[in-house]
C-alpha cells in the first residue's frame, strides 16, 4: 500500500465529526485532569479508559490520546499558579513558572507554556509519523530472541530511570513480572498461583491492576492527609506572552522538542527527565542563564517543550514494537487490547488504516490543544475550586464502575482495591509504580519469547545472542545498568 | 525514616518474600507436569528465576543500606507521622469501606453501594461541603449507571432490593 493509499485509508476512518469530537473531548478532559493537582494525566487516562469500551477503536484511542496530550499540558497550569505540578512532568516548569506568577506574570508564563507545548507536540507527532513506520518495517525481521532482548532492555531502563533508585525500580519490575505469572501456563496449561479460583485462571485483569495502582493510592493518600492538596492560586496578571517572547525562546523550544522526541522514543524514560534535561540545556546555553530559577520565560519554554516533545514520541515504540514508552502509553496499550488490536510491527500491515487515522488525529490534536489550552488558562480558577474531598469519592465510584465494566466481574473490583493498597505501600516506600505496571504488561511477552527461543534452539541459551540485533540490545542493557549505577554513585545518593 | 532504614526494610521484605515464594508458594501453587523434558520450559522455571533475582535485589538493597553513603531523610514522612493516630484510623476506615463495598455490590447493587460509599468517603475525608456531598453521592452513581447500563450495555449489578430501569 502506498503512502497516499494509507493516508486515504486513515482519513476514511477519522474523516468524520465524531472522531474529531472525541479527540477534542479527550483534550478537554486531559487539560482538566492534568490541571487538578493530585489527579494526574495518568489517572485521567486510566479513568477515561472504561468509557472507550463501547466506542469504535479509533474513536476510543483518539479520546485517550487527547487526554494524554491535554493532561501533559494541563499539569503546567497548577505548576505555575500554585507551585504544585499537576503531573510529574511539569515539575521543571515550577522552577521559573512560579517565580513569574509571583511577579504577576502568570498569564505570560502560561501563554509561553502553551505555545511551547503545542510546538513540541507538533514536532513530536511529525517524528512519530516519520520514524514509527520505518522502525516497524525494521522490527518485522525480529524473532523471539530479538524481542526477548528488546523487552529486557526496556524493563531495565524503565526500572532504572522511573524512580530515584535502580534497585527499588528493579524490585518493582520484578513484582510486576511475578504478578504476570498468575493464571494458566502458556505451554502446559497448568495453574500458576490461581489458588483454585476460576477468576484467576486468565490472569489478573490488566485494567483492574492499572487503575488500582494509579488511581486508588491517591484516594488512600487523601484518607491519610485530607488537607495535603490545599494551596494558594496566583492571579493571571496583566502581561501576556508576545510573539517576541516566543521567538526569543524559539531555539530552546526546538532543542527541548528534539530532546523530548529522542528521550520519548526510548521506552521507559518518560516526560519528567526530558523536561529537566531540556531545562538544564537551555540554562547552559542561554544568554540569561543567571535569571534561570528566578522567573526566566525561556526556562518555562524549555521545560514545557521537553515534556510535551515526549508525548508523540512515546508512541513510536508502542506502535512500532508493541512496547509501551511510559505508563500512559501502557494504559493506551490496554485500549488497543480491549478492542482486539495488538500494537507492533504487524499492525502496520494489518491495521494500516487505524495507524494513519491516529497520525492524522495526532496532527489535528496539536491545533486543538492550542484552542483548549487558551480557554483552560482562563478557566483554571474554576478547576482549582473543585473540592478535592468530593472529587476523590467520585473517582472511587468511577473506578468501581469502570473496572467492573471490563468483564462484568465483581472479582476485578476486589483486585483493584488490593492493587490500590499495594500501590499505596509502594508510594509510601518510594518504590516507583511505573516499572510494576509495564513489567506486568510485558511479563507474558518476555516469558513467551524466552520459551519460544528455547524451543527454537533446543534449550540452547546462545540463541539469545544470535545476531547483531540481539547484541545491540544486550549492549544497550549493559550500558544502561552501568550508566545508571555510575550516575547514582557519583551523586552519592542511593545506589539503589 | 532515613533512606538507610528504608533500604534495609525493603531489602529484608524482598528476601523474605523471595524465600516464601521459592520454598512454599511455587512448590505448592504452581503445578508442573511430571513429564517436562526441558527444564527451562517448565511452568515453575520462570517463577523460580524471578524469585531468585528478587532475592538478589533484596540482598543488594540490604548491602547498600550498610555499605553505601545513604544519608537522605524522608522529611515528608516525618511530618506526616507527627499527626498522631488519626491518619491510621482513617486508613483503617477506608479499608473497611472497601471491604463493605465488596460485600454490598452483589447484595445492594452497584448504584446503592456506590452512593453509600461516596457519602462514607466524603465524610471520612472531612469534606467542607456536606450537602453537596449528599447531592453528588446520588447524582454521580446514577449518571454512571445511565452511561454504563444504557450506552455501554454493561450488566450493572442491581442487587436484591431496589432495581433501577
Amino acid at each position: 500500500m502506498s503512502l497516499m493509499d494509507s493516508l486515504a485509508a486513515g482519513l476514511s476512518l477519522v474523516g468524520n465529526v465524531e472522531a474529531f469530537f472525541m479527540l477534542f473531548c479527550g483534550l478537554v478532559i486531559g487539560v482538566i485532569g492534568g490541571a487538578i493537582p493530585g489527579l494526574s494525566a495518568t489517572m485521567a487516562v486510566a479513568l477515561t479508559l472504561p468509557f472507550t469500551f463501547s466506542m469504535t477503536p479509533i474513536n476510543g484511542i483518539l479520546l485517550l490520546l487527547g487526554v494524554y496530550k491535554g493532561g501533559i499540558f494541563g499539569g503546567s497550569i497548577p505548576a505555575i499558579l500554585i507551585k504544585t505540578p499537576g503531573t510529574p512532568a511539569s515539575s521543571a516548569t515550577i522552577l521559573d513558572g512560579h517565580p513569574m506568577a509571583e511577579r504577576g506574570e502568570a498569564g505570560r508564563a502560561l501563554g509561553m507554556a502553551l505555545y511551547a507545548s503545542c510546538t513540541a507536540d507538533l514536532m513530536s507527532n511529525l517524528a512519530l509519523i516519520l520514524f514509527a513506520g520505518w522502525l516497524a518495517s525494521f522490527a518485522l525481521s525480529f524473532g523471539p530472541p530479538e524481542f526477548f532482548a528488546l523487552i529486557l532492555f526496556s524493563l531495565t531502563i524503565i526500572a532504572g530511570v522511573s524512580g530515584e533508585s535502580l534497585l527499588r525500580g528493579a524490585l518493582s519490575a520484578l513484582a510486576g513480572l511475578l504478578l504476570a505469572t498468575v493464571g494458566l501456563d502458556l505451554v502446559y496449561g497448568t495453574n500458576r498461583f490461581t489458588f483454585g479460583d476460576p477468576n484467576m485462571m486468565g490472569g489478573l485483569n490488566f485494567i483492574a491492576v492499572l487503575i488500582g495502582l494509579f488511581a486508588i493510592p491517591e484516594i488512600i493518600a487523601m484518607a491519610w492527609n485530607p488537607v495535603a492538596h490545599l494551596g494558594r492560586t496566583r492571579a493571571l496578571g496583566k502581561t501576556r506572552c508576545t510573539l517576541a517572547d516566543y521567538w526569543g525562546s524559539f531555539k530552546s523550544i526546538i532543542r527541548g522538542s528534539m530532546i523530548g522526541v529522542f528521550l520519548g522514543s526510548i521506552p521507559g524514560i518518560g516526560a519528567a527527565p526530558s523536561a529537566f534535561l531540556s531545562y538544564s540545556e537551555a540554562r547552559r546555553t542561554s544568554k540569561n542563564k543567571e535569571n534561570f530559577g528566578k522567573g526566566e520565560i525561556e526556562g518555562v519554554a524549555a521545560s514545557e517543550a521537553g515534556n510535551n516533545g515526549v508525548a508523540g514520541a512515546t508512541l513510536i515504540p508502542l506502535l512500532a514494537l508493541g512496547v509501551p514508552g511510559d505508563v500512559i502509553t501502557a494504559i493506551i496499550i490496554g485500549a488497543f487490547m480491549v478492542h482486539g488490536l495488538q500494537p507492533g510491527p504487524m499492525m502496520f500491515i494489518i491495521n494500516v488504516d487505524i495507524i494513519y487515522g491516529l497520525f492524522i488525529g495526532l496532527i489535528v490534536s496539536s491545533v486543538f490543544l492550542l484552542v483548549v489550552g487558551s480557554v483552560a488558562i482562563r478557566g483554571f480558577k474554576y478547576v482549582a475550586d473543585v473540592p478535592k474531598r468530593l472529587l476523590m469519592p467520585a473517582v472511587l465510584v468511577l473506578c468501581i464502575y469502570g473496572v467492573y465494566a471490563v468483564n462484568n466481574n465483581i472479582f476485578d473490583v476486589g483486585v483493584m482495591f488490593a492493587m490500590g493498597w499495594v500501590g499505596y505501600l509502594m508510594m509510601r516506600n518510594r518504590i516507583p509504580a511505573a516499572p510494576f505496571l509495564i513489567a506486568f504488561i510485558l511479563g507474558p511477552l518476555l516469558e513467551d519469547n524466552f520459551r519460544q527461543s528455547m524451543l527454537m534452539s533446543g534449550s540452547d541459551p546462545s540463541v539469545l545472542f544470535r545476531g547483531p540485533i540481539t547484541w545491540f540490545f544486550w549492549l544497550l542493557t549493559c550500558v544502561t545498568v552501568f550508566a545508571i549505577t555510575r550516575s547514582t554513585l557519583r551523586k552519592k545518593v542511593p545506589l539503589s | 525514616m532515613t533512606t538507610k532504614s528504608l533500604h534495609l526494610r525493603i531489602g529484608l521484605a524482598a528476601v523474605l518474600g523471595a524465600a516464601i515464594l521459592a520454598l512454599y508458594a511455587i512448590p505448592t501453587f504452581v503445578f508442573s507436569p511430571s513429564n517436562v523434558n526441558i527444564i527451562v520450559l517448565a511452568p515453575t522455571f520462570w517463577p523460580y528465576v524471578l524469585s531468585g533475582i528478587t532475592a538478589l535485589v533484596g540482598l543488594g538493597l540490604i548491602a547498600t543500606s550498610f555499605f553505601s553513603d545513604l544519608s537522605g531523610f524522608d522529611t515528608e514522612d516525618t511530618i506526616e507521622l507527627s499527626e498522631g493516630p488519626a491518619p491510621w484510623l482513617r486508613l483503617v476506615a477506608l479499608a473497611v469501606i472497601m471491604a463493605l463495598i465488596m460485600f454490598g455490590l452483589p447484595r445492594l447493587g452497584m448504584v446503592w453501594t456506590c452512593m453509600l460509599a461516596f457519602v462514607a468517603c466524603a465524610f471520612l475525608f472531612r469534606t467542607r461541603h456536606p450537602y453537596m456531598a449528599l447531592v453528588c453521592a446520588v447524582v454521580v452513581p446514577l449518571l454512571l449507571y445511565a452511561f454504563f447500563a444504557h450506552v455501554a450495555g454493561v450488566a450493572v449489578p442491581q442487587g436484591n432490593f431496589v432495581r433501577l430501569p
